[in-house]
Order: C-alpha cells, then sequence, then structure tokens
C-alpha cells in the first residue's frame, strides 16, 4: 500500500480542481483536425480489420486463415467497443458534429444497448464513482471487492463468479442495467413481484439488441458458409470471447486494484467540483502498456484521465497524464498507475479477498465533502 | 433507366440493402471514392470557376438523396474545417437540370468561415454535404405582373437563379435586374446578364455601383434612393419586387418600393448578430420539437431554466459530463458555464446543464 494521500484544506482543493480545469480547457481548445483524422483511422481499422478478419473465416479449414480471421476479427471488435464506441458514447468526438460519431446516437457493436450504457456508464458510473450504493460498477452487484461491501455467502463464488462475468462480458453487461440481484435480496413476496416485473419490462429492448447480435455472428455470417458453418461459428465465438476478456480485463483494471478507492454516499454532500475530481482520482487507476495496448484498451489505460475528463478525446491522455500525475504530485496525491500485469493481480487479490467475511471497515478515504469529519474519522 | 448493367445493381441494392447498416454502407461507399449515402445528402465540387475579383462558382453534383430545388431557393450546404463539420446556408444560383447538377457562388467575405473555405481551399473532387433546399422566395407559374428585380452584393445569387429561370422560359414578362456593388470587379455573372440583356428585349439590366465611377450606359452611380428607383421603374406601381442582399440593403429598399409595388418578397442574407443580452434579463427559448415558447432569465443553466417552468428535459449529471441533457440547438448564442466560452454555432449537442442563453435560442426540444 502506498503513503496516505495527504489532507488537503478546501482551499486547496479548489485549488487542485482549479488546475485540472485549466489542463481540460487547454486541450479543449486545441482539438482539432489531428483528433479528427485519428478517429477516422480507428473507424477505418475497425471496418477493414473487420471485413478481413470475417473474411479470412471462410478459409478457415486452412488452420492459419482460422487463427488470424478469428484474431482480425476480435480485435476489430476491441477497437470498436473501445476507442471508437465508449469513447464516441462519452461524446468525446460531439465537437466534430458528425452525425456518425454522435454521442447520443452511436450503437455500437456488442449486446448492450448504447441507451442502457449511457444511463448506467455516462451518467451513474461516471458521475457517483466508487460511491457505494450509487455506482452499480462497484462489483455489478455479483462481485464483493471492497471490505466496505457486506458481506453476504453469495460472494463465497467471487471467483467464479469473476471468471464467468469475463466469458460472457458482452452479455452479461448488456443485463447490468436490470439490476437482477435485486429479485434475488428482494425482502418479501411483493417485493419480489415488482422487481420482477420491472425486469420484464426492461429486457425487452435488451433482448432486442442481444437477438440481432447474436443472429449477426452466430447464425448470419456462419449460414453464408454453408458446409463450413461450424468454422465460420467458432472463428465468431473465439473473437466474441477474446474481445469480452480483454474489455473485462482492461475494466476490472480501471476501479479494482489494490489502491483503489469507494467512497461513503455521504461524500456525495455539498460535493464540489475540487472533490468531485478528487473522489474520480483515488477511485481510478491506470496501467502502463506499449501504444497498441493503449489502443486497444480504448486508452482506458490512463482511467485516471478518462475519469477526470470523460468527454476529451481518449487519444489526449496520454499527453495529459504527464501534467496530472505532476498536479497529484503537487498536492501529496497518490497516482495510481503501475504494469497491467501487476495491476490485475491487485485484482485478484481483492476477488479473492471478497470472497470471505471481514471485521467491519471503516471507509479509507475521508467523504470528500467534509474534510472536518474526516479528520474526527482519522483520529478516531 | 434499367440497363442491363443497372438491373442487377439495383436487385442488389434492394435485396442487400436493408442488412447493412447505413454508416457502414456509407463508410465502404467513401471509402470507394462514391457519394452513394443510405440517408444523406452528399455532393461531389465537379468545377470551380472565377465569377468575379472575389467570388467563386461551384458546381455540385449531388447523390440521388438530393430531391431538387426550386429557382430561388437554397440549400444548407456543411464543410469540414479543421475537423469541425459547418454549416451555412447558400442560394443555389442555377436552374433545375437533368443531371441534378448545381451551382453555387460564394463571396469571399472577411473573416468568413465557410466562405472563405469554399473560396480558397475548396477543391475539385472534395464532398460536401447538403440539406434538402428551401426557401419562398420564388416565381409563380403565372406571371401576372411586371418584374423588378433588386440584388446587393451577393443577394444577386437567387436573383440570378430567377433571372435565368426567366431567361429559360422565354422572358415572359418585362423584367429590370438592378444589382448593385462597391465596385465593377465584384459584380458577378455580368457577361451572361450582358448578353441576355442584348438578346432579351424584355429584359432591362442596370449595375448600380458605390464606390467607381461610371462608364457604361447599364451603370448608375449610388445608393438606393426614391430617385434612382423612379429612373429604372417609372412604372414600379405595375410590378412585383424581389429583393435580396444584407439585412441593411433589403430595409432600405422595403421603405423605398414595398407601398408602391404591386407585392414586395426579400430576404437579407446578412447572418443575425445575437447581440448579447443584459444580465439578468429574459430571453425566449424557441422549442422546436414541441413547439413551445418560454421566457426564462439568461445566464442561468438551461437545464434548469426550464425545469422551473415545469419542463423535464432528460438529464442525468447536471454537472456536463454525462452527456444525457445534450441537445441540438439550432440557433443563437449560448455560453459554457464552466469555462466562459460563448458559442454562436449552431451545435447538434449542446450539454444544457452547462450552459446558458445569452440571446433567444431555437432549442431541439
Amino acid at each position: 500500500m502506498n503513503t496516505p494521500d495527504r489532507k488537503l484544506s478546501p482551499a486547496e482543493i479548489e485549488s487542485f480542481g482549479a488546475e485540472l480545469d485549466a489542463l481540460r480547457a487547454r486541450i479543449v481548445a486545441d482539438l482539432g483536425e489531428k483528433d479528427a483524422k485519428y478517429i477516422k483511422n480507428i473507424v477505418r481499422t475497425v471496418r477493414y480489420t473487420e471485413v478481413a478478419g470475417r473474411g479470412l473465416l471462410y478459409a478457415g479449414m486452412f488452420p492459419p486463415a482460422f487463427v488470424l480471421g478469428s484474431v482480425l476479427l476480435g480485435f476489430s471488435k476491441i477497437v470498436e467497443n473501445m476507442e471508437l464506441g465508449h469513447n464516441v458514447m462519452h461524446a468525446q468526438y460531439d465537437w466534430m458534429n458528425d452525425p456518425e460519431l454522435n454521442g447520443q446516437t452511436y450503437e455500437w457493436d456488442t449486446s448492450c444497448t448504447s441507451d442502457n450504457w449511457r444511463k448506467t456508464h455516462n451518467y451513474e458510473h461516471h458521475t457517483y464513482t466508487n460511491v457505494m450504493g450509487k455506482d452499480h460498477d462497484i462489483g455489478y452487484g455479483v462481485l464483493r471487492l471492497y471490505p466496505e461491501q457486506k458481506w453476504e455467502p453469495r460472494f463465497l463464488a467471487n471467483p467464479v463468479m469473476a471468471l464467468i462475468l469475463m466469458t460472457f462480458f458482452q452479455h452479461l453487461l448488456a443485463l447490468q442495467s436490470l439490476e437482477l440481484e435485486r429479485i434475488v435480496g428482494a425482502k418479501s413476496k411483493e417485493q419480489r413481484k415488482t422487481e420482477l416485473a420491472r425486469v420484464k419490462k426492461d429486457i425487452k429492448p435488451i433482448w432486442k439488441k442481444m437477438r440481432k447480435q447474436l443472429f449477426k455472428d452466430y447464425v448470419f455470417f456462419p449460414a453464408l458458409a454453408g458446409p463450413f458453418f461450424p468454422i465460420v461459428f467458432a472463428g465468431n465465438v473465439a473473437a466474441n470471447l477474446m474481445r469480452n476478456l480483454w474489455s473485462s480485463a482492461v475494466i476490472y483494471c480501471g476501479h479494482f486494484t489494490e489502491d483503489a478507492e469507494v467512497f461513503p454516499i455521504e461524500s456525495l454532500e455539498n460535493e464540489t467540483r475540487g472533490h468531485w475530481y478528487l473522489r474520480q482520482m483515488r477511485g481510478s487507476s491506470n496501467f502502463t502498456g506499449t501504444k497498441l495496448m493503449h489502443i486497444m484498451s480504448g486508452n482506458l489505460s490512463h482511467q485516471i484521465e478518462h475519469h477526470l475528463f470523460p468527454d476529451i478525446p481518449g487519444r489526449r491522455y496520454a499527453e495529459m497524464s504527464v501534467e496530472v500525475r505532476r498536479i497529484c504530485e503537487k498536492y501529496g496525491q497518490h497516482y495510481n498507475s503501475a504494469p497491467m500485469a501487476k495491476q490485475f493481480l491487485g485484482v485478484w487479490k481483492r476477488i479473492f479477498r471478497g470472497a470471505l467475511p471481514n471485521k467491519p471497515t471503516r471507509f479509507k478515504a475521508a467523504p470528500a465533502a467534509n474534510v472536518e469529519r474526516a479528520e474526527e474519522l482519522v483520529a478516531a | 433507366m434499367s440497363s442491363p448493367v443497372t438491373r442487377p445493381l439495383r436487385f442488389l441494392r434492394r435485396t442487400l440493402g436493408p442488412l447493412v447498416e447505413p454508416a457502414v454502407f456509407d463508410f465502404w461507399s467513401r471509402e470507394l471514392g462514391s457519394t452513394a449515402s443510405r440517408s444523406r445528402i452528399q455532393a461531389r465540387v465537379v468545377a470551380k470557376r472565377a465569377e468575379s475579383a472575389r467570388a467563386v462558382t461551384l458546381e455540385l453534383q449531388p447523390n440521388r438523396r438530393f430531391e431538387g430545388f426550386l429557382p430561388g431557393q437554397h440549400v444548407n450546404i456543411t464543410v469540414e474545417i479543421d475537423g469541425r463539420r459547418v454549416t451555412r446556408s447558400y442560394s443555389l444560383t442555377g436552374v433545375p437540370r437533368e443531371d441534378d447538377r448545381l451551382s453555387l457562388t460564394v463571396q469571399q467575405v472577411e473573416g468568413g468561415l465557410v466562405s472563405g473555405h469554399l473560396y480558397t481551399d475548396c477543391r475539385v473532387g472534395d464532398v460536401v454535404e447538403l440539406g434538402a433546399a428551401f426557401g419562398e422566395m420564388t416565381l409563380p407559374e403565372i406571371l401576372p405582373f411586371k418584374l423588378l428585380l433588386l440584388a446587393a452584393g451577393s443577394g444577386v445569387t437567387p436573383l440570378m437563379s430567377l433571372v435565368r429561370e426567366l431567361a429559360q422560359r422565354g422572358m415572359p414578362v418585362d423584367t429590370t435586374l438592378v444589382y448593385w456593388a462597391r465596385h465593377r470587379a465584384d459584380l458577378c455573372f455580368v457577361p451572361e446578364l450582358k448578353a441576355l440583356a442584348a438578346r432579351e428585349p424584355k429584359f432591362n439590366l442596370r449595375f448600380a455601383l458605390t464606390g467607381d465611377a461610371v462608364t457604361g450606359t447599364d451603370e448608375l452611380r449610388g445608393r438606393p434612393s426614391r430617385e434612382l428607383l423612379a429612373d429604372v421603374a417609372p412604372d414600379l406601381s405595375e410590378r412585383a419586387v424581389y429583393a435580396c442582399g444584407p439585412a441593411g440593403f433589403v430595409a432600405e429598399v422595403e421603405l423605398l418600393a414595398r407601398t408602391q409595388a404591386r407585392s414586395f418578397q426579400s430576404e437579407a442574407f446578412t447572418p443575425p448578430v445575437f447581440a448579447p443580452v443584459e444580465s439578468q434579463s429574459e430571453v425566449t427559448l424557441m422549442l422546436a420539437k414541441s413547439n413551445r415558447v418560454v421566457r426564462v432569465a439568461s445566464g442561468q443553466p438551461l437545464l434548469a431554466a426550464l425545469e422551473a417552468q415545469g419542463i423535464k428535459p432528460p438529464s442525468g449529471c447536471r454537472m456536463g459530463i454525462c452527456n444525457t441533457c445534450a441537445c441540438g440547438k439550432r440557433d443563437g448564442l449560448t455560453r459554457n458555464l464552466k469555462n466562459g466560452g460563448e458559442n454562436a454555432e449552431p451545435e447538434s449537442n449542446l450539454r444544457i446543464c452547462i450552459s446558458s442563453a445569452q440571446s433567444d435560442l431555437t432549442l431541439d426540444l
């Protein structure tokens, strides 16, 4: 565990926020043709690798073509989901006024409907990042990662559940907005009934999108191969699996690493912009890696910068991270960054630890908005 | 059109078309160098030529999505400048053609973003996006009155389209065009207009210059005045007047001609200047989708202001990060409350939770 963050006075928190605002303004003023070209090249990469991947799968009885085809298709799906879809839906490229890259209308190549995603992710997760009871991304309702989460017997299956979640990530993510665990946790018969009715209604658009994705990958394209249906089918399974494992690993590394923190709901009271920045930073973690890894992670390798500036094009996070790190050092705040393997290992430690009950734990982080109360908590 | 080649293509389009997402279709169409699109009007610049010392004419070949226009109408044209797509309205200067080809004339404007781009940077082969044609300043099928066309500067463009239509219809009524410009070198379409005047006895042409001395018999000097109008159109009460030019010019000729003329139609092309209102004053919000008009205080976040009026647009974080509340802004001046920046451009995604109105606005709500 790293040295604890320095306690900041309200004035310091304000100037901390002001410095980040200034950084943001500088980058926003510089957005232009380079960024537009970049995202158009990303679109091109996605489209060409998809065609190449699907094309190669039709020659899939020839093993190298099968492997290369699956990998290219998986790569295409990864880049589409991460660097293109996720980032475009954050309105990172809305300034281009391009209807094909519009944050509110873009629909991505995965089971989760873009509309649900915009609600659970853009709004809930990004506004209430790592706030217990508000941010459903803390374990997605099925994992226990933080000692502050209440233990239940079902969490004994934590490691198995984490693996299942990774394997079927696209479909389970699609179901996230349903919060199915609320049916399990219902206290009375009536409550269970209302929960079931809610799920039954909300599942309609999800099932529609899921069906479309399943049909496209597992019926339509394999059927075009005629007798080689099983080969193309298998290639699509492999590509989707590759995408599921990679994107879930990236996302696990963003908020579930060893040094990431969660916050009590009171931290939202009177939260200023500076406090909000501080919470985003403490709840997020970066990983280092090659340029290809950054692109394939949708630049969520710079999760800290992404959470501070969710609507700034991801390609800018690398240059912003230099400044963010400097600001963190200046204010004595820990900047959570490590190689991906190390961060991922830390995540699995949390997953195993979370399976077993522990003594009640106080929130490590002070309710951001109440510095004096934080001092009391620390003293206690 | 159904030659042996196009028939199978049409069959493919009908059967496979719906399976391909519009964005995917448009992508491959662009990659293959085509302007075909599933939903958008794209047009290729096929010719560019100087029309005056400060104006160029662009010829555009639109795709099948363009549904035609009437002479005198405009289109919105969208170009990409420094990664951003920017839209402006331009009058079409030609008449409808068999091959759908369009032309528009762009005058260079000091500091003009789109005009500067079209004048200088735009090349033959470039692709621009168009909107559907619109505008009311068109000629009726039956022309009961003589015409007086008053143009100033690039206000000549829609009137040129009308003149060309009249020429095509064999100049059915006596028509006079008075065309103002500061300098002779700024005048557009001069050879064509002079040739038409020489050929058509019913077409009278006068160039009015405000900055150069008069040399030709078809030239006048000075701004619009009662005397000038009496000189070019002593029979004003028998004429229908069409006027187009900067807002000041249009107001001026309206004052001179409206009461006497048979009818008076005009269009002013000067982009409205969104005068920032005083702080603490009220502005009018036009909610275009729900067809409502509300008055709110300027300077306060639009989302909160609308909610205070009982209107509940979708919203989320209320701090400008989640984009849930973003809606289109058609016109008006807004301020970003997070960084103080002001924007007078139309926007597709205005985050109303962190934007305030600095003038009257039209929103897609």
